[in-house]
């Protein structure tokens, strides 16, 4: 899944660690979630929105998950 | 946060005991290795009391590096916070999980003490017990690193 989250960061110069540790996971998650090895669940989704003030739509692209 | 405080402080003084155990067993298994009676002690005998004596000592090494990265935790916010996160992330909990944790460490556990008892008895049910084991445990570990790259 392709995400905003690199582009997010790289506008408020924040480190992966730093964001890990807001969100309460670690930085390989992260960077997981960032080159699209890993689907964050709802919840990791919600606090990573809501971390950046955004809503969820705003930072995950669901739209190749739609696709059938 | 002061709910895994409490956790971590529990998990220090259960490592503490296993260590002081453990110190206690390694100390007899020393003895028991000095006083045996090398006349009538075969190959097979040597070969089990040393595993014993090997265990005891990972295990004893084991549950002193966890006090001593525990400690360290509980002296600073920062370190405890990221100790929480990792043993509270999400995809390693799935990593885990496709690698067959805990059960394979269970069940690893539980053939490791068949294998002693039986090693007394039958070296041969030993031998078997202890490769099945390292076979779980080494599968465990390659799908473990596998995920970890994939996911």
């Amino acid at each position: 899944m392709k995400t905003r989250i690199k582009e997010l960061r790289k506008e408020r110069k924040l480190s992966q660690e730093e964001l890990a540790l807001a969100v309460g996971t670690t930085r390989q998650t992260i960077t997981s979630i960032e080159v699209g090895k890993y689907t964050a669940s709802l919840m990791l989704a919600y606090k990573i929105a809501h971390y950046f003030g955004l809503t969820i739509e705003e930072v995950f692209d669901f739209s190749e998950e739609n696709e059938f | 946060m002061e709910k895994f405080k409490i956790t971590v402080k529990r998990r220090i003084a259960l490592s503490s005991g296993i260590a002081l155990v453990a110190l206690v067993l390694g100390a007899y298994s020393i003895y028991s290795i000095i006083t045996a009676d090398i006349s009538t002690a075969t190959h097979s005998d040597g070969f089990v009391a040393g595993f014993q004596f090997g265990l005891i000592v990972s295990i004893l090494g084991l549950a002193v590096i966890d006090i001593i990265k525990l400690s360290l935790a509980m002296k600073d916010e920062t370190k405890l916070k990221l100790l929480y996160n990792k043993e509270h992330d999400e995809r390693m909990k799935a990593i885990r999980s496709k690698a067959g944790m805990p059960l394979i460490a269970i069940t690893s556990m539980l053939m490791i003490l068949a294998a002693i008892v039986a090693g007394y008895f039958n070296i041969i049910v030993f031998y078997t017990l202890i490769i099945a084991v390292a076979a779980q445990l080494s599968v465990s570990a390659v799908v473990k690193l596998y995920c970890m790259k994939t996911m």
